[in-house]
């Protein structure tokens, strides 16, 4: 709450004032017209002799009539203009918070889609103004108003109307407030728990229907549906209530009203042409008054969303990473802008040496890698082999500097990788198992590579890839947005579209991250086939989980429990380990080897 | 009302708190009374009976508003004239309670409408969420499970709103402004003629709006789309941007977007909001008139004071219904909306539960099954065949390899003697008899191991004793060792009762694949049925995986598809697919010396990268 909505608030002022003052005076106006459409009836009906002496009252009437729905609409759009700059800042400010821990955001959040979550929080936020805050401080004002005028008037009875619409203004809120805060904890763990277990079932379904028990869960689900459901139902019933007591309350202050004026004007203290205008006026305030409990209710519900941004801002990762990243010399980078970003290094040669290498996650946990040393000369290409938890990744990011060893060192031609913050990107690529495409053009998708490369230039790459007649062939070609080719870019084809990225990077090392699993054999083959002709030149390391591939690699690293188990080239380990030997048999079945062989010549 | 923000995770509806400023919907605010209202209510139970008492009740409300009106305004008079407060005790306690009746009356409406709502919202959902448990994993994977998950909670959430304010607005739009004009008219034919006149006056005004604004925005709309995804795009983007060096520089880049997003709202705002405006001005515009015309006919003596502060009090009440109309707008729609969406899935798909005689009794060493001339085809397809007549027998415990290019039609096949899908012709037969295949009876008797296992969000031990509730402790350690899993059992904290799946510790590849055997193991059906269930682990994982797995093979029938050679050793026959048909079938070596399909495929896969 402090840190997301009151210091917008503070610099978003003017905005406010300028909302809260336009839906006050649409109000004011709306009362004004009755107001005066009431005190012009009384008046006429004195039927004065002149028909200027109501001409007053009849512009009035007009005026008020037609700036209501002028300010009304100035102050929506006043509004709306004020939460949407704030939530363009927020939008900024959630990504400032997620981009130093990129890399970890999937494994950190494990649970669903906690960025599609955040997004929508952001949205949510700006029901904190136009639904509550707007509503709650035009009422407040408008209350103010109206009891200064009667207590004007008649003190002992602006007390008496202060009392009643104090009922609407602070009472029904309140208990509104109280009923809603209790029952959210319980709605919410509910709505949780609902939300679960579908998700649950719905992803096992298959297992549901095979063990013949999906009416079980059908029932088990109405039956928490219920629980939700009877919450819910007091809820609603209770707002009904308030909102019939409300009108009830309006109507004892309409004839309170009544009686006052029509006192007053017996005793000459008013005249009794504001009798019908006081009545009148009367509706318009109280209504204005009804909303506050609907907006203080929702309340608890904001609750949740900052307490989820919190939640984001006090990861400790995300501190240490924004300290690491932000000591460096970033700031060259940017006033130095894009145009020296690329040059230069391109033809660099980088030697990668890692040392005893050791690293853990947390202070109680195993090492994830233990006294790795690592030595890759430019263009050496590599593969590490280990089952999940062995510490490929780890390595990964120790060499590419997004984690800091604990212990041993890391060096990129005698640099610590952690110390190039951003420009690691012009000495190593990564082509990951799942490479985002950005809904934009095909063309600007493949330019993210490398913002300076000329068309001609991507177009190249795209051929290298294998991808440039595929792309032709789209509705617009390079042009095609990336939603309307949707689903066409296979897994495969996404990867070379990376790969095309990659290319027109040119950095000198290039880290592939499983970039093949889930493809089938022949896609695969065709992928790293593509991979290893286009990065010849480059130093490879290829976390990849089978041996297909292997007699390309200079080296096999094999890690288990975070240290090197075995490594060698794939001909030398086929002939002297016995291990190897077993699980190259996996991939390649002699049974089938041989009688193919014998046929092919 | 209730924000399932939590819910909100596959984001098929556009937020609806962010209603005004998204510009998916803004435009057509007014075009609206024909598009809420629609017949579909009165197809849901008690739809018409609700209509009729609404209308009733409605009815009672007019009455008391007039009532209230009448007896305020000659309270008002008599005053006015000079009468003592004490004069008008019995109209005050008349008027109290004329504004009791009309609140209670409304309160009774809403309450009745809630009832319904949330009746027929359950019906809707149960209806729904039996289909989706019918039909199975491949439809709910065309689905998505996001889009169901959101529909069958988040949905029905919304069609309540919908149903809940549906009949109470077209009854209080159909009879209250009739009422008070009706009356206006006996008391004053100036004021109902202005009254009158307003409406249609309006509502052409708020169409040109509506439309003029919807127009705007459909020619911006692509520009609109890209903007309003291009948050989230980025922030799932944010590893890769990271790795091309561009995530800082994308700062800007989303402050750019953000205020391009906002300055193209406004202007499409500046419009919708225009229809608003057009309401707020012709009904304020519309009581000053009736207020002005009514002041001038007094100045004449043509009127008297109470029938004019009656008509005065009942112009506003008069616009109400309109007004409300146009609130809730965005969600009443978005409830429509998925009330057809849920019933089109519900009637779409529905299959009939009877299809084909039950299957045959229990599968043994004898069992027979053939499929003859079986084509399977999905709706959204609708050229090819996705299995063209394969015709095929299975026998008693045969270990059967389906192979084939990826796309030729493995996984269908799996599917189909899964019961996940069912043939478009051909026979389906075990032991002669013809049989339906997703029939309870049948897929009893088999396991079937995906290549990604789901863990449900329990205990290990829920999620090994999913298929046999009622096993024992025992019986439950023991699957677990015959799956190698002792040793993680072992490891972890709290034993077998340790929580996995999405909720709780999370497991490799692997060992998910060693709970889906310990599954298999536990609950002894004879049927096997595998999706590539070893081609996505490690090399090393996979080698220890095969010698568990052909211990479960024993003494059952295994269907096994996959890409991965080394399977074809264990398997008495292979089956090989492609382009939807059965291109050869065979033991090994058989296929191995006919030059076909099944060498072709062998030989691409194992020569080398290069």
């Amino acid at each position: 709450m402090k840190t997301w909505f009151v210091p917008y608030m503070k610099k978003h002022w003017r905005g406010f004032v300028l909302s809260v003052s336009c839906s006050i005076a649409a109000l004011i106006c709306a009362a004004g017209l009755l107001f005066t459409s009431g005190y012009l009836i009384s008046k006429a009906a004195l039927r004065p002799e002149n028909i200027l002496m109501i001409y007053v009252p009849i512009v009035g009437v007009r005026a008020f009539g037609i700036f209501r729905a002028v300010f009304q609409y100035a102050g929506r759009l006043a509004s709306h203009d004020t939460i949407l700059r704030i939530l363009s800042e927020m939008r900024i400010r959630l990504y400032r918070l997620l981009e130093p821990s990129a890399l970890f955001i999937q494994s950190r959040y494990r649970s669903g889609d906690i960025l599609g979550i955040l997004s929508d929080d952001i949205e949510h936020l700006q029901d904190i103004y136009l639904r509550t805050v707007l509503p709650g401080v035009s009422a407040l004002v408008i209350y103010a108003i109206w009891i200064g005028l009667i207590g004007d008037l008649d003190a002992g009875f602006a007390f008496l109307m202060g009392l009643y619409l104090l009922m609407l203004l602070v009472v029904f809120p309140v208990l509104s407030l109280l009923l809603a805060g209790r029952a959210e904890q319980r709605l919410s763990e509910g709505r949780h728990l609902l939300y679960e277990k579908l998700t649950d079932a719905v992803l096992g379904a298959g297992d549901w229907m095979m063990s013949g028990r999906e009416k079980t869960f059908l029932v088990q689900h109405e039956e928490r549906e219920e629980a939700v459901r009877a919450i819910e139902r007091r809820l609603h019933r209770a707002s009904r209530w308030r909102d019939f007591l409300s009108q009830l309350i309006i109507g004892a202050c309409v004839l309170s009203l009544i009686y006052w004026s029509g006192g007053n004007a017996i005793h000459g203290q008013m005249d009794r042409t504001l009798i019908a205008a006081f009545v009148l006026v009367i509706f318009t305030i109280a209504e204005s008054l009804i909303p506050v409990s609907e907006a203080v209710e929702k309340l608890p519900q904001y609750q949740k969303v900052f307490q989820r941004l919190r939640g984001i801002e006090g990861s400790p990762a995300s501190e240490d990473q924004d300290r690491r990243f932000d000591a460096l010399p970033e700031t060259a980078e940017r006033l130095g802008g894009a145009s020296d970003m690329f040059p230069e290094k391109i033809s660099e040669k980088v030697e990668i040496r890692a040392e005893h290498l050791f690293f853990k996650y947390a202070a109680r946990e195993d090492w994830a890698v233990r006294d790795v040393s690592l030595h890759i000369r430019q263009g050496e290409k590599v593969a590490l082999i280990g089952r999940s938890g062995a510490g490929k990744s780890t390595l990964i990011h120790l060499i590419y500097g997004a984690l800091v060893p604990e212990r041993g060192s890391v060096t990129l031609n005698g640099t610590p990788p952690d110390t190039f913050g951003n420009r690691i990107t012009e000495r190593i690529s990564v082509l990951s198992q799942n490479p985002h495409l950005f809904d934009t053009s095909v063309l600007n998708n493949l330019a993210l590579g490398n913002e300076q490369a000329s068309e001609a230039e991507i177009i190249r790459a795209a051929t290298l890839v294998g991808l440039h007649e595929r792309i032709k062939r789209l509705p617009h070609g390079y042009w095609t947005q990336m939603h309307e080719a949707g689903d066409i870019f296979s897994g495969g084809e996404r990867e070379r579209l990376a790969l095309a990225r990659i290319l027109l990077r040119n950095a000198p090392v290039v880290i592939l991250d499983e970039p093949t699993v889930g493809l089938d054999p022949i896609t695969e083959k065709d992928l790293l086939r593509t991979i290893f002709d286009t990065l010849e030149e480059k130093t490879l390391i290829w976390i990849t989980h089978h041996l297909i591939g292997a007699n390309e690699m200079d080296r096999m690293v094999f890690l288990e429990n975070g240290t090197i188990e075995m490594q060698g080239r794939h001909e030398q380990l086929l002939q002297t380990n016995e291990r190897y030997r077993r699980l190259y048999r996996l991939d390649v079945p002699e049974k089938l080897k041989r009688p193919l062989q014998l046929a092919g010549k | 009302m209730c924000s399932e923000k939590e819910f909100q995770k596959a984001g098929i509806w556009s937020i609806e708190i962010g209603k005004d400023v998204k510009p998916v919907r803004t435009g057509g605010e007014t075009v609206l009374s024909g598009r809420i209202m629609d017949r579909d209510i009165f197809s849901y139970k008690g739809g018409r009976l609700l209509f009729a008492i609404t209308g009733l009740l409605t009815v009672a409300e007019g009455i008391c508003i007039i009532i209230q009106a009448a007896l305020l305004a000659g309270m008002v008079t008599k005053l006015f004239f000079g009468e003592p407060p004490a004069a008008i005790g019995h109209q005050a306690i008349g008027f109290f309670a004329a504004l009791a009746g009309r609140y209670g009356s409304v309160l009774a409406i809403r309450q009745l409408s809630s009832r319904f709502a949330e009746r027929a919202g359950s019906d809707l959902r149960k209806a729904f969420l039996s289909t989706v448990f019918a039909l199975g994993p491949r439809a709910i994977k065309e689905e998505g499970t996001g889009n169901l998950v959101t529909l069958a909670l988040d949905g029905v959430v919304r069609i309540r709103q919908y149903l809940e304010r549906l009949i109470p607005k077209m009854a209080a739009n159909g009879i209250l402004p009739l009422m008070i004009l009706g009356y206006v008219f006996f008391q004053d034919r100036v004021s109902a003629l202005i009254l009158f006149v307003t409406i249609p006056v309006l509502i052409v005004f708020m169409i040109l709006l509506g439309l003029a604004a919807q127009k705007q925005m459909d020619k911006r709309w692509s520009a609109y789309r890209i903007l309003s995804n291009h948050f989230i795009d980025s922030l799932r983007g944010l590893p890769t941007l990271r790795y091309l060096g561009l995530s800082k520089m994308h700062e800007a880049t989303i402050a750019r977007v953000s205020d391009r997003y906002r300055s193209m709202t406004m202007r499409t705002l500046r419009l919708a909001f225009l229809s608003s405006f057009a309401l707020d001005f012709f009904t304020m515009l519309s009581i000053a008139f009736v207020a002005v015309f009514l002041g001038l006919r007094l100045v004449d003596g043509r009127m008297a004071l109470e029938p004019a502060l009656t008509i005065l009090i009942l112009a506003p009440e008069y616009f109400s219904p309109v007004r409300e109309l146009g609130q809730d707008y965005h969600a009443t729609l978005d409830g429509k909306e998925a009330a057809q969406k849920m019933r089109a899935f519900i009637s779409g798909k529905k299959k009939d539960d009877l299809a084909g005689p039950a299957a045959a009794g229990e599968w043994t060493a004898d069992s027979v099954l053939t499929l003859d001339r079986v084509s399977v085809r999905y709706e959204k397809d609708e050229k090819h065949d996705a299995l063209e007549n394969i015709s095929f027998n299975v026998r008693g415990f045969e270990k059967i390899g389906v192979i084939g290019p990826s796309g030729a039609g493995k996984s269908t096949l799996v599917d189909l003697i899964g019961g996940f899908v069912e043939q478009t012709s051909g026979i389906i037969a075990v032991n002669g008899r013809p049989v339906s295949l997703s029939s309870a009876g049948w897929r009893k008797q088999m396991t079937y191991i995906p290549q990604h296992p789901y863990l449900f969000s329990a205990s290990l031990k829920e999620n090994i004793a999913f298929y046999a509730p009622e096993a024992t402790d025992r019986q439950i350690m023991s699957a677990a060792e015959a799956a190698g899993l002792s040793a993680l059992v072992r490891r972890l904290p709290r034993g077998l009762d340790e929580k996995i799946g999405g909720g709780g510790r999370a497991l490799s590849g692997g060992q998910e694949q060693r709970v889906a055997l310990a599954r298999a193991f536990l609950c002894h059906r004879p049927i096997l049925l595998l999706d590539e269930p070893t081609a996505h682990l490690d090399i090393e994982t996979e080698y220890e995986l095969k010698e568990t797995m052909i211990r479960l093979f024993r003494g059952k029938l295994v269907i096994m598809a996959t890409h991965r050679l080394h399977w074809m050793e264990q398997m008495d026959r292979l089956a090989v697919i492609q382009d939807g048909r059965l291109a050869e079938t065979g033991t090994l070596e058989e296929l191995l010396h006919q030059h076909g399909a099944f060498r072709a495929l062998v030989r691409s896969q194992l020569e080398g990268v290069r």
